[in-house]
């Protein structure tokens, strides 16, 4: 395809005896916005300093419209970055710090004025253009520092965790204003992430890491809905995903996972291609659950052991052979008392089976 | 604090440690213009009743009161001029007079100031570099900037006679370049730490985003970082230029005849006949805070900037 953006191609990096990023590969294509999403320390900020090239990566090669960039240096990438900390020059005006870029590049100075009205504009800072960055709120700050970065209009935008440092209202109205100056722009955007809600709400693809390995690299719903891994499936969601450890049994054609003296069916379709007695964890999100009346076919019964209403949803937690499962269920819900038995209803469609021992799924989304 | 009031046990509190801090620099000042029969009476003599400028005549031009005196002669306490007495005194006592009043103490003014200049400046490049080598590439690991201050962990007197030995082999004894690179290697430990500090205070993000911006290393480093630390490290020059200043054991010990500073100097007011001069060392030391004190008003306002630094707004 020609309209890939950036392509990252078996990329390793090691400090010492840790492996930082392991064999990443992946591409973003022009116009798109990709999210790296992990827990600390998976790699996905060394991933993004070597994209800009604040990092030598040990090994591989990044490509930014075709060509390798791992031997130009990050000022001639032409990559923009916003760091977390915002790097605003505090002893500069807004109008300077915007102006930045523009000035280490030797841009003619009536460019350089009128590209910083356009983005001081565009990002509604026009009225406080001769502040002091100590005079900004924190969310006036990160839009200086998107400012900077948009001035200089960089092929791929990267933004290192750019909502963690706002108060949550700020990064509500942060998250939509993203998501409009991305729609705006049309630029190509990266945006590292350990905050799911970010990346879901904000990227068209989503990459997951941990431990410095890729994960699983698919578009928002798919990542969500269809975990290739038992990893994805507890990282994404609130509450997470269900894990049911069992062993496949067929008896007749009623095929079941067995989990102590509970059972989880299974469709036939799904069941069949398993060997019986194989050991399995089965995975479904709790809001895939519908609470059912009467027993039918292929539902579960689960005793509750809690109720944690939240708004017009509860959380229920559960118990179903020896483990504990969570259902998101509406609040008018009258089962949903302690000590009654619920009879749950799984979507087939969304429910994965994992290997136990390598956490990976077993049939893959639509195969 | 907003909302307290200064209250008068506050402005009381104020005003003795104020008094605390000023009355050796008070004495200091009121001293230097006393006459030698005032300087050391009980009760003390707090303002001189029949104040003079003598004691600067000696420090800065005594050949003024050379004139006025009568060449090589010795005056007595009241400024009379004595008699000449060639078989009495002998050569010896007239000698030691000569000594500092054929010599004002402008050379070792001068000799101070390259001094203090020459070693504060090679001492705050010297630190700088390492500062961010330590702060920005952790240069060495965690166990350099420990290293770096064990060259101040024991006294330096221990290390003076060793660098008397070695300048005079390497014909660095009496010359300003030799005492600069002392000054220079004594007080980089400081500076390093101090620098450092400051530097560990900066986020590197913002170093990384010029570096985005195309800037080199040494580009963001040269223009972003040391603007950002002005004040801290405008705060360390000063400190660094203070101590070479008042520096007095290598100067003493290093120094002959051609190059001289106002610590050395100042232990040479001493006469046979009355003992340390007192005057005139407060005379000298008056006029050395004086280059003090006006950098130190000049750069005020850098150096309150120097403890409240910080570049990013968290």
């Amino acid at each position: 395809m020609s309209n890939i953006k950036l392509e990252i191609i078996n990329l390793r990096k090691e400090y010492g005896d840790l492996v930082a990023v392991d064999d990443l590969s992946l591409s973003v294509e022009q116009g798109e916005t990709m999210a790296l999403l992990g827990p600390s320390g998976c790699g996905k900020s060394t991933t993004l300093n070597m994209i800009v090239g604040l990092e030598q990566p040990t090994s591989g090669d990044i490509l930014i419209d075709g060509k390798s960039v791992i031997n130009t240096p990050s000022g001639k990438r032409n990559v923009g970055l916003v760091f977390q900390d915002y790097a605003v020059f505090t002893n500069m005006t807004v109008e300077k710090n915007l102006a930045y870029g523009l000035r280490v590049r030797k841009e003619p100075k009536d460019k350089i004025a009128s590209e910083v009205l356009r983005v001081a504009d565009f990002m509604c800072l026009s009225d406080k253009i001769d502040r002091k960055p100590s005079e900004l709120s924190a969310s006036e700050l990160q839009r200086v520092a998107i400012g900077r970065t948009l001035v200089t209009n960089p092929d791929i935008l990267l933004l290192d965790e750019p909502l963690s440092n706002l108060e949550a209202d700020d990064r509500n109205r942060m998250r939509r204003e993203l998501r409009s100056i991305q729609a705006e722009t049309g630029q190509t955007v990266i945006y590292v992430t350990h905050d799911q809600i970010e990346a879901l709400s904000l990227a068209h693809r989503i990459a997951v890491m941990n431990f410095g390995h890729l994960m699983q690299y698919d578009t928002a719903e798919n990542v969500y809905q269809h975990p290739q891994n038992k990893f994805v499936g507890s990282f994404l969601g609130n509450p997470p995903m269900n894990f049911v450890k069992g062993v496949l049994r067929k008896e007749g054609d009623r095929i079941f996972i067995q989990n102590g003296d509970s059972s989880l069916p299974v469709p036939t379709d799904i069941g069949s291609k398993i060997e019986n007695n194989s050991g399995l964890i089965a995975g479904f999100r709790p809001e895939t659950l519908t609470v059912t009346s009467n027993e039918e076919d292929f539902s579960f019964s689960a005793e509750v052991l809690a109720v944690e209403p939240q708004g017009p949803e509860s959380v229920v937690t559960a118990k179903f052979g020896d483990t504990q499962v969570k259902v998101v269920v509406p609040s008018e819900s009258e089962s949903a008392t302690d000590g009654n038995k619920l009879n749950l209803m799984p979507n087939f469609d969304l429910l994965a089976l994992f290997d136990p021992d390598s956490g990976m799924r077993l049939m893959k989304h639509g195969g | 604090m907003p909302g307290q009031k200064f209250t008068w046990y506050n402005g009381i509190g104020l005003l003795l440690a104020l008094i605390f801090a000023l009355f050796p620099v008070l004495w200091m000042l009121s001293t230097s213009f006393k006459p030698s029969d005032e300087w050391v009476k009980v009760p003390a003599v707090w303002v001189s009743g029949k104040p003079t400028i003598d004691n600067y005549l000696t420090v800065l031009a005594p050949e003024v009161l050379l004139e006025d005196r009568g060449g090589l002669d010795q005056y007595d306490e009241d400024g009379n001029l004595k008699q000449r007495s060639d078989e009495s005194s002998g050569g010896g006592a007239q000698g030691a007079i000569a000594d500092f009043l054929t010599k004002s103490a402008w050379q070792s003014i001068y000799g101070s100031l390259i001094l203090a200049s020459g070693g504060t400046a090679l001492s705050i490049i010297v630190s700088l570099m390492a500062a961010l080598a330590i702060a920005r590439y952790r240069f060495g690991g965690n166990f350099t900037p420990f290293f770096i201050l064990s060259a101040r962990m024991f006294p330096p007197a221990a290390i003076a006679v060793p660098f008397v030995i070695m300048f005079s082999d390497v014909g660095a004894s009496d010359t300003y370049w030799g005492l600069i690179l002392v000054y220079a290697a004594v007080t980089v430990p400081f500076a390093t730490w101090m620098l450092k500090s400051f530097i560990d205070d900066l986020p590197q993000e913002i170093e990384e985003a010029a570096m985005m911006d195309g800037m080199s290393r040494w580009k963001a480093h040269l223009f972003v970082t040391i603007p950002l630390i002005k004040g801290g490290l405008v705060a360390t020059t000063l400190f660094i230029f203070i101590l070479n200043w008042s520096e007095f054991l290598f100067a003493l010990v290093l120094t002959y005849n051609k190059v001289s500073s106002i610590p050395v100097q100042m232990a040479k007011y001493f006469s046979a006949t009355e003992g340390l001069l007192y005057g005139a060392q407060a005379a000298l030391a008056t006029v050395s805070i004086i280059p003090l004190v006006i950098i130190g008003f000049l750069i005020q306002k850098h150096l309150v900037r120097g403890l409240t630094l910080g570049a990013i707004k968290r």
